[in-house]
């Protein structure tokens, strides 16, 4: 068992080593998940006390939270210099699909909420 | 200077190419929209068949009101007393389609009919698909592929089924959405832009507008990345392709009304969920694999799935008791009856009796798709040669759709487009290989003639061929003695193209040096080509054919041909105009739920049921109704406030559909909510039979008189055409109804409740009044008529 807290603490350790190399641009990105995520979150557990009704609001403002976390996911694999699948394409251009999707999104989300 | 002449001509080779190619496209829209003008041309242009004229009413309306009016519709000329509400239950997709190019239309001065614009709709879209069909098999294979899959689209009878001129039903426009959507996803995920992916989204929302198949494209589409996932094919573009999907896909879907929550809540999308989190889970493993080094990988891994089995454990089971807390498990009754297919039967026979909702015979897929059922396990092999994310989607579609087409002939319209995606892909790949062997042959016999080199020949003719694939004749040719052996041989030779009963001998191919190209020999090429040639004259000659005679009757208009010229039977109408001017406008019609439709648009009055069916207990009154004795139905028909009564007969002229051979569902039906109709009352030994020797309740039901009144006046015998004897009850009266009209021929029968009278006088009003003492005692019973 120590052997295996101890692994953990390594594997802890080596990840944070890791991602601290990735580029801050990026490290942005992540940041903007881990807070649309967190909003997702807190919205949950506030309809598990109220109760679901309206059920379209809950549902528009759960999956826009999730929506904006995925796109900006799409964001981050397209940036990243990393990824030999996209060398092509330029940063401007995933940044304006980007905002072209988050634009639709919030429209049908407008719609939705009700 | 060579190479760029080469690059020269190769480029105005790809210009002349696309050229063509537009040009190719141009006419494959024409033939699309022509093969399916054949009704009008042999009729007039009209709406056939049932279902269409309810969306052609409903598109009407919206022509007539604007959208507010027809997205807040609520319809109170159907299902008398309960109403329809039509916004929130028909899938508006269609008709706001229609509505828009009436208004662009006439926008611009085009003075085109709302008739006109529904009868057309279906041919224009089925150009649109075959364009669609185009750009998703160039995504699959390559541009070759994409127009011979178009071009056979165009014309594969089982599309032109459910789209000829006339035919204004939900799947016009729906197999055009499918395709493209799918053409879209493919592209995404050939490309990773997210550009695709909004716009795939998009496609999806007019597909869930357009029809109910929309769940088979939210099932099949994680059902490939799941796939993919599996076989080692996960790449960030599959992540792209799909995540943003889902999230707008769901929403979209849910702004639609028909669908509405169940969006979230059914299982049909349960599955989408699932996949986008397990794409999730996948992801990030693949993140950290990359960051971190194998052997931390290693204890990542194990200290991961020993807490993630846990959660994962108790996740699934909340879900599983969620899910098994409803008795249909989440699924609606249609899609059930997709995966079991004997539940139907079982338990709603209402969808059981719809005849599209058959399993189809084998017959019917040649006469469906024709030569592409033999073409598409080529065109499966073909795919796997090189397998990619495209191709193996288009594997994948083509067995689902296989299976469900099994299930319910109505799907064979699912299949119709994998089918051919699956023979364009094979038989450009066939063209590919014998074209290639005879230009390989031909300019060896010329650099033959030119240099007497033979020892040349090896590198000029491997550089000149393409790229070897894998030598399929090498090992058959060399070997085996130059006897044809006709199939065995052809078969292993040429896998890739189908049939084939040339006789060519097989003359061995000349060694090569370092690379052996893909070559066959040049008569047998010559030959292939040809009876490729002659397979697909077969295959249009077949569509045409099918088109005209089987495909463009408009069933509310029927012709036969005898000695004496055309009849043209034109009896629905007739009654339906009787109806409309003859009648008051409040007046109620009841009849038997299929022609409710044809009833609230041609005769403009209030329906009892109709084909939207969603109403068991409403139609199974009906049924009773229809099979109950004159005095039981007078009274069912009088609580419903119906006026006059419609029965479809085709005793006299011999037409097959009418409602004596419909009768038995109205008695399963009816008996399936009211106990005291007993199927085996109507039965005689099991048979179903209208002749002297049925049963006493069959020939005192109200259908039967219905439809015998004074039947026996046409020819003094009473001899039924379509049963093939003569009726049972010749001479009788009605007691409470009273016939008002009947069509030229006797197709169609109307009656009118006889008001009651208005003083009961003797021997009736006595036991009117003994009868009703006992009534009221007796009241506790079970199994007692509820109408009495």
């Amino acid at each position: 068992m120590a052997k295996g807290t101890n692994d953990a603490q390594l594997l802890i350790q080596s990840l944070r080593k890791a991602y601290a190399s990735t580029p801050t641009s990026l490290k942005i990105i992540d940041l903007y998940v881990v807070y649309a995520v967190a909003t997702a979150l807190i919205q949950v557990a506030y309809m598990a006390m109220v109760g679901s009704f309206p059920f379209n609001s809950f549902l528009s403002g759960v999956l826009s939270c999730v929506g904006t976390a995925v796109l900006a996911v799409c964001l981050r694999i397209q940036v990243n210099k990393d990824n030999k699948e996209f060398k092509d394409l330029p940063p401007e251009r995933a940044f304006a699909d980007f905002v072209l999707c988050n634009l639709v999104l919030h429209l049908v989300i407008m719609n939705f909420l009700g | 200077m060579a190479t760029s002449k080469v690059e020269g001509s190769s480029s105005l080779r790809h210009a002349f190419g696309g050229v063509l190619s537009v040009f190719i496209l141009l006419l494959i829209g024409v033939v699309a929209f022509s093969i399916r003008l054949f009704s009008v041309i042999k009729y007039e242009s009209v709406i056939h068949e049932f279902d269409p004229y309810f969306n052609y009413r409903v598109t009407q309306f919206l022509s007539k009101n604007g959208i507010y009016d027809f997205w807040n519709w609520f319809d109170d000329r159907t299902w008398y007393p309960l109403g329809r509400v039509i916004g929130g239950t028909v899938y508006p997709g269609l008709t706001l389609t229609a509505g828009t190019m009436w208004k662009l239309a006439n926008s611009l001065n085009i003075p085109l009919s709302v008739e006109t614009v529904c009868v057309f709709t279906a041919p224009i879209f089925s150009a649109f698909a075959a364009w669609a069909t185009y750009l998703l098999t160039k995504e699959v294979k390559g541009p070759g592929a994409g127009i011979t899959a178009a071009a056979i689209l165009a014309m594969v009878p089982s599309y032109i089924s459910r789209s000829v001129a006339g035919s204004y039903d939900n799947e016009a426009v729906a197999i055009f959405a499918l395709i493209f959507t799918f053409y879209l996803y493919i592209k995404t995920l050939n490309t990773g832009s997210l550009f695709y992916a909004t716009l795939n989204s998009f496609a999806y929302f007019y597909m869930v507008c357009s029809w109910g198949g929309y769940t088979f494209i939210i099932n099949l589409i994680p059902m490939h990345v799941l796939l993919c996932i599996v076989t080692g094919r996960y790449s960030s573009r599959l992540y792209i392709a799909y995540a943003p999907l889902v999230v707008l896909g769901t929403l979209l879907a849910a702004l639609v009304p028909v669908v509405g929550f169940n969006a979230v809540m059914t299982s049909e999308h349960f599955g989408s969920f699932l996949v986008f989190i397990i794409i999730h889970v996948v992801a990030l493993v693949y993140y950290i694999k990359g960051i971190l080094t194998p052997r931390l990988f290693k204890v990542a891994t194990t200290l991961v799935l020993t807490v993630g089995i846990a959660v994962c454990a108790v996740v699934v089971a909340i879900l599983v008791a969620l899910v098994a807390s409803s008795p249909t498990k989440g699924w609606s009754g249609r899609s059930l009856s997709l995966l079991d297919p004997t539940y139907a039967s079982k338990y709603i026979p209402i969808i059981a009796s719809v005849s599209e909702h058959q399993p189809p015979t084998w017959p019917s897929y040649f006469m469906d798709i024709n030569v592409l059922a033999f073409l598409v396990p080529a065109g499966i092999v073909a795919c796997f040669l090189p397998l990619s994310d495209a191709s193996s989607f288009a594997v994948l579609y083509l067995v689902t759709s296989v299976y469900f087409s099994g299930v319910m002939v109505r799907l064979m319209l699912v299949l119709a487009p994998a089918a051919c995606i699956m023979s364009g892909i094979a038989l450009s790949e066939a063209f590919g290989v014998l074209t290639r062997s005879m230009k390989f042959h031909i300019t060896k016999y010329f650099e033959c003639s030119h240099t007497e080199a033979p020892a040349k020949l090896g590198e000029s003719t491997s550089t000149e061929s393409s790229a070897p694939l894998e030598n399929m004749t090498k090992s058959d040719t060399t070997e085996k003695p130059e006897v044809a052996r006709k199939e065995k041989v052809a078969r292993r030779k040429q896998k890739k193209e189908k049939e084939l009963t040339e006789n060519a001998h097989v003359k061995p191919v000349s060694a090569k040096k370092e690379k052996r190209p893909l070559v066959l020999p040049l008569e047998a090429s010559i030959v292939s080509v040809f009876l490729l040639i002659v397979l697909g004259g077969l295959y249009v000659l077949h569509c045409v054919w099918a088109a005209a005679e089987a495909y463009s009757a408009p069933s509310i208009v029927l012709t036969s041909h005898s000695h004496d010229g055309l009849h043209v039977f034109d009896d629905f109408r007739e009654a339906y105009a009787w109806l409309r001017h003859n009648t008051e406008v409040d007046d109620k019609v009841a009849s038997w739920w299929d022609y409710g439709y044809q009833t609230t648009a041609m005769a403009n009055r209030t329906v009892i049921v109709d084909n939207n069916t969603w109403n068991n207990t409403h139609i199974a009154t009906v049924g009773t109704a229809m099979s109950s004795p004159e005095k039981a139905a007078w009274e069912i028909f009088n609580s419903l406030d119906v006026k006059y009564v419609l029965v479809v007969f085709g005793g006299l002229v011999g037409y097959p559909s009418d409602d004596i051979n419909k009768f038995l569902w109205m008695v399963r039906i009816g008996g399936g909510v009211f106990p005291h109709i007993k199927e085996a009352d109507y039965l005689k030994d099991g048979q179903y039979r209208v002749d002297a020797q049925a049963t006493h309740t069959m020939l005192n039901c109200l259908m039967y008189k219905l439809s015998y009144y004074r039947f026996v006046e046409t020819d003094g015998k009473g001899f039924d055409r379509v049963r093939r004897y003569e009726i049972g009850k010749k001479h009788f009266k009605l007691t409470h109804f009273e016939e008002v009209f009947t069509t030229h021929h006797w197709m169609v029968r109307i009656y009118k409740l006889k008001p009651q009278k208005n003083r009961i006088r003797g021997k009736s009003r006595k036991s009117k009044l003994g009868s009703k003492s006992t009534s009221s005692k007796s009241g506790g019973m079970t199994h007692k008529n509820p109408w009495n």
